[in-house]
């Protein structure tokens, strides 16, 4: 869990990029989101000292406004250029081996599968960029997972930032599914005026706070406003197979969906097993 | 089913228990057991219809095994929801109440644990616990110590039945006190059903010869070399002592009596 990770990602790659005013358009959306944006530098295109170059201009106008700026695989310049986080994409260095580079720096990494999420876990990463939810040009052909690849990124109790054809019309959706935030490259840097595309994707996400939960004794980060139910999804439980305790009290099936939880709650999830 | 053996020999009445009716009179855990395949070979094995099972948090990291409803069918036995673990009245309830929010029924097998060492019951905890459930509408099936006021106050307090321990769970040391266990039998109207210390078959028929309803075991099968052999072994020997019981054992003497004639030897 970490505690201020921004919401509303801005990622960029080599097209973006390549079409220039990366460091104008990333000012823009920062001074519309603060610290609700991280913009991250991700592109194969450059050598290192133009990479470098680039992230530490990046960093030098959204850090006025609290946004974040993170780096892709990059370990070595996301340290240069003090970045805030470091995503692991699918053919660069594993979580620990970023983790021993840049030590410090949360690391993300890049899932696209329940099984590669719960990988994600074991190699200890701290957040995960998950995709791709929806179809999208930049994967013509990939399959999109939709809420269920979200909601099974989440289940193990990371936030996930879901990514792959989000717009402000389905952002709203996919947080309700279980994920901290959303992240988009052409609604973003595409639009006419990427500050006003920022400000629709922040008015679109429900909840911009979390709440910290006990359930079966393990603290747990939650979005506010997140219901029993929506927390038995997050978790990917059967809400016929299990039995909630609610603060010491038993909450209904039925009753799950209108249940919301607070900071501090203790829930209980409970089933049979084997026993004498 | 489970009365095959015995059926053509000697009419017997079903167990019944809180209203409901059984025709085994082996009750099965399904605790310990290496796997679920093996442990559902065993339950098969055994007869049994009535299964107990324990209430416990869901494992968040669902790499784990699934939860044991994933092996057993509610529609086919009956699910009997156990308080193993609870040290305390209040935790008891707390655990039978989420029990029965599984949605399965009203009984509980209520454990109150006194002791961590020999597991003996907590009988103080155990009567608060269950009048307090049975005010709640829960069928109360007690486990507790082989003692007779014990078992009476249980009795009185509405429990649905009492289950008196033949020695210490899963300790396998048979039947301690047959005497205990018989007058319990004799002074109460609910059923009597022993429950926890078995070790083998032949602790099963001795315990079921002193007339008790029925036996509830589990570690003596999950614990065998063979659990689904072992489990065939207690359906049979419960059905042995049961129709020992219901046939009346001869009278004991001090004495030899010869069984063959005495008149009619050669001169």
């Amino acid at each position: 869990m970490i505690a201020l990770l921004p919401r509303l990602h801005a990622v960029t790659d080599d097209r973006v990029v390549g079409a220039g005013r990366v460091v104008e358009r990333a000012a823009a959306m920062a001074a519309a989101a603060g610290a609700t944006l991280a913009v991250h530098v991700r592109t194969r295109a450059l050598g290192g000292a133009d990479l470098l170059d680039l992230a530490r201009r990046v960093r030098d106008a959204v850090a006025p406004h609290g946004s974040w700026l993170v780096v892709n695989d990059r370990a070595d310049v996301a340290r240069a250029a003090l970045a805030q986080a470091i995503v692991a994409g699918r053919s660069g260095l594993g979580v620990r081996d970023l983790g021993r580079v840049a030590p410090g720096i949360p690391i993300a990494r890049s899932v696209h599968d329940a099984a590669s999420a719960r990988a994600a876990e074991a190699e200890g990463a701290d957040f995960m960029v998950a995709g791709a939810v929806f179809e999208t040009p930049s994967h013509p052909g990939a399959p999109a997972e939709g809420p269920t690849l979200v909601a099974a990124a989440a289940s193990g109790g990371r936030q996930v930032i879901a990514i792959g054809g989000l717009t402000p019309a389905n952002a709203g959706a996919i947080v309700e599914a279980g994920a901290w935030g959303v992240a988009a490259i052409r609604a973003l840097w595409d639009a006419r005026d990427p500050a006003a595309a920022a400000s629709s994707f922040l008015a679109a996400l429900p909840a911009t706070r979390t709440v910290a939960l006990v359930v079966n004794g393990e603290s747990r980060a939650v979005s506010e406003g997140t219901t029993l139910g929506g927390l038995l999804t997050q978790l990917g439980l059967d809400p016929r197979a299990v039995v909630v305790e609610h603060n010491r009290r038993i909450v209904r099936r039925d009753a799950l969906g209108a249940t919301r939880v607070a900071g501090g709650d203790e829930v209980e999830l409970i089933h049979f097993v084997g026993g004498g | 089913m489970a009365t095959t053996a015995m059926a053509p020999f000697v009419q017997d009445t079903p167990l019944e228990i809180g209203g409901r009716s059984f025709h085994s009179r082996l009750l099965v855990g399904t605790g310990k057991y290496k796997d679920n395949a093996t442990m559902v070979r065993a339950l098969d094995a055994s007869g049994a219809e009535v299964v107990t099972v324990a209430v416990r948090r869901i494992s968040l990291d669902r790499t784990k095994e699934e939860g044991i409803l994933f092996h057993l069918d509610p529609s086919r036995i009956f699910l009997l929801a156990n308080t193993a673990g609870c040290y305390t009245a209040e935790d008891a309830m707390r655990y039978a109440r989420l029990a029965r929010e599984a949605g399965f029924n009203d009984f509980i097998k209520l454990e109150v644990i006194g002791d961590q060492q020999t597991l003996l019951p907590d009988v103080v905890g155990l009567l608060e616990a269950a009048k307090a459930l049975v005010r709640e509408g829960f069928k109360v099936m007690a486990y507790t110590n082989d003692d007779l006021i014990t078992a009476l106050r249980l009795e009185d307090a509405g429990c649905a039945a009492v289950m008196p321990l033949a020695s210490p769970i899963g300790s396998g040391l048979g039947l301690l006190n047959p005497f205990n266990i018989r007058t319990i039998k004799a002074r109460l109207a609910v059923p009597v059903i022993v429950d926890a210390g078995v070790g083998t078959a032949s602790d099963a028929c001795v315990t079921m010869e002193q007339g008790v309803d029925g036996l509830l075991m589990n570690t003596a099968i999950a614990e065998a070399r063979d659990p689904v052999a072992m489990a065939h072994a207690m359906r049979l020997a419960t059905e042995a002592g049961r129709t020992a019981y219901l046939a009346g054992r001869m009278p004991r003497r001090e004495v030899a009596v010869p069984s063959s004639p005495t008149t009619g030897m050669l001169s």
